[in-house]
């Protein structure tokens, strides 16, 4: 496998606050990697400073080996790297069906052809039955799902997903994991920044990053990071990470 | 239902050219504003409802086509036609420097900019007698036959239209309405999005400028006021939001219906002509801020729906 992102000492602040600081780590191919953190700790702030949302203070991404600090997000976009909003941004007025194909643009030689691809997402993310509808009128969950079958239309070689599990229900945490396991198979990598589904994030991960406050705190298989005392004393508080220590 | 607007569209046409065989000198004149009111709200509409950029400042473009047609008839002794598309012409190319910075500009910014791009036209308009006119402005030869006039505005107003049908169905409208719906994540969606507005911005200042050109041609005189009329920026408009913004009817069944109704007010109670407009916009953008268009749509697909499931036996 070879590295298809890499992320070196980045650091970006806000006034005082270091809102990524120094952070590292390197995504290979068709992996899957869980940024998980407690509220704050920097997970959309580093996906802003991927995708070119954001500048950062210091540090460099690699992108299939070559810089990509400084390009617009529709640059990023169209060299191969999704994403998805925490917070959903469907657009609202247009149809289910016109929100993906506006993604599958980028890829596609014109509208006609930019359609077929968006629809042949929408069977894969099931979401077929509500082409014709306005994204508005999605449940959160589609929209979620939306979110992820947008980015998945720009044929990228890795997907960002902010949050895509928060707000669900078990149900729903279920098909997206089978959906964002999918994405491996189609060749994709994908980034998971995840607060507080760990179930999910045990089941979905190859490896996991933790971020405290901006700062990288712990990096590791599943196993490894749910053992590690730095990481369940972030999550926990001082007392647990002490008692586990003890034990 | 494609038969039917086919028809429709046919029998539209051929009344347009009838007109002014039938009509009278007072009516071609009705429809020739028309015309021009369409005109530049197909142009508004690009940008501000297909884009959602929403301006104040498209009759900038109306006043620089008026200005140049007429410089170019009263210096140059140009043909009003040449003077009317070197208007556009220039109107297109001053766009690109404009959008580049106006378009970093959004929401209110962006109106208000755009508002005051006119007030800067209209000092210069004032201020540049030796070419202008200045405040006494230009008189050129009166116009004695208006059919020319009425058949370039009526074939503008197709123009505009066909623009906007190629507009809607392409890549390009597509883009333009996701930057309309959410700028931010068209970007992470890979558009364009300076370009792609700059684009749309250049193609709309267009309309307003032959509009402009046609409209000081009829006028057979042009002044600062008369070259950026401000109530012809508001009239469009609304004419665009009560038809349906971002789509393809709506200026010209807002401007239809706004004109005529316009008409009807001022014949029948001139004194209350202002009040009574004035309250059927308030109680039009309270009940269908959407407009026509899309108020249409949603009956017909409701009736369809209706029509669909009685004849599946799910209807009483």
């Amino acid at each position: 496998m070879s590295t298809l992102l890499e992320v070196r000492s980045l650091t970006k602040s806000f006034g005082g606050l270091r809102a990524v600081d120094g952070v590292s780590f390197k995504v290979e191919e068709g992996m899957i990697l869980s940024i998980i953190g407690p509220n704050g700790a920097g997970k959309t702030t580093l996906f802003n400073l991927i995708t070119g949302a954001l500048a950062p203070d210091s540090g460099d991404i690699l992108f299939e080996g070559r810089s990509i600090k400084g390009l617009k997000p529709n640059r990023t976009a169209r060299l191969g790297i999704g994403r998805t909003f925490q917070i959903v941004r469907p657009f609202p007025f247009l149809t289910t069906l016109d929100n993906v194909t506006l993604a599958a643009l980028a890829k596609a030689k014109n509208r006609r052809e930019a359609r077929l691809r968006a629809a042949e997402i929408l069977e894969i993310t099931h979401l077929s039955t509500f082409a014709r509808l306005d994204a508005r009128n999605l449940t959160l969950a589609r929209r979620k799902r939306l979110e992820i079958a947008r980015a998945m239309a720009l044929s990228p070689r890795i997907i960002l997903l902010d949050e895509v599990m928060a707000g669900l229900t078990p149900v729903e945490v279920d098909e997206t994991i089978v959906l964002i396991k999918s994405l491996t198979t189609m060749g994709i990598a994908a980034v998971a920044g995840v607060e507080h589904v760990m179930q999910a994030v045990r089941k979905i991960s190859d490896r996991i990053v933790v971020l405290n406050f901006g700062q990288w705190l712990a990096e590791g298989t599943p196993g490894e990071v749910m053992r590690n005392p730095e990481v369940i004393r972030a999550y926990l508080g001082s007392h647990y990470g002490e008692t586990g220590e003890d034990a | 239902m494609k038969k039917i607007s086919l028809v429709s569209g046919a029998v539209c046409l051929l009344v347009v050219i009838g007109i002014p065989f039938l009509a009278s000198d007072y009516l071609v004149g009705f429809f020739f504003n028309m015309f021009i009111f369409v005109t530049v709200a197909y142009g508004w509409n690009l940008i501000s409802g297909y884009t959602g950029y929403l301006s104040f400042g498209q009759i900038s473009f109306f006043g620089l086509g008026a200005y140049t047609m007429a410089i170019a008839v009263f210096r140059f002794h140009w043909s009003w036609q040449l003077g009317v598309l070197t208007g556009a012409v220039l109107a297109v190319v001053l766009a690109a420097p404009l959008g580049w910075l106006m378009l970093r500009l959004r929401g209110p910014y962006f109106a208000l900019g755009m508002l005051g791009f006119v007030q800067v036209l209209y000092m210069v308009a004032s201020a540049a007698s030796s070419v202008t006119g200045g405040g006494e402005g230009l008189y050129l030869p009166p116009t004695a036959d208006l059919h020319p006039l009425y058949y370039s505005a009526a074939a503008m107003v197709v123009l505009a239209m066909g623009a906007t049908w190629a507009v809607e169905r392409s890549a390009f409208g597509l883009r333009l309405q996701a930057i309309r719906e959410d700028e931010l994540a068209a970007d992470a969606m890979g558009v364009e999005t300076t370009r792609v507005k700059l684009a749309a911005f250049m193609l709309s200042s267009a309309f307003p400028a032959v509009a402009g050109g046609l409209y000081a041609w009829r006028l057979s005189y042009i002044d600062p006021a008369s070259a950026f009329p401000g109530n012809y920026e508001i009239q469009t408009i609304l004419m665009t939001i009560f038809g349906g913004a971002g789509t393809i009817m709506g200026p010209l069944l807002g401007g239809i219906a706004l004109s005529v109704m316009g008409e009807v007010i001022w014949a029948r109670f001139a004194e209350l002509h202002l009040l009574l407009t004035g309250s059927l916009i308030i109680l039009v953008l309270l009940f269908m801020p959407e407009g026509m268009v899309p108020l249409v749509r949603r009956t017909v697909a409701r009736r369809r729906g209706r029509i669909a499931r009685s004849a599946a036996g799910e209807g009483a």
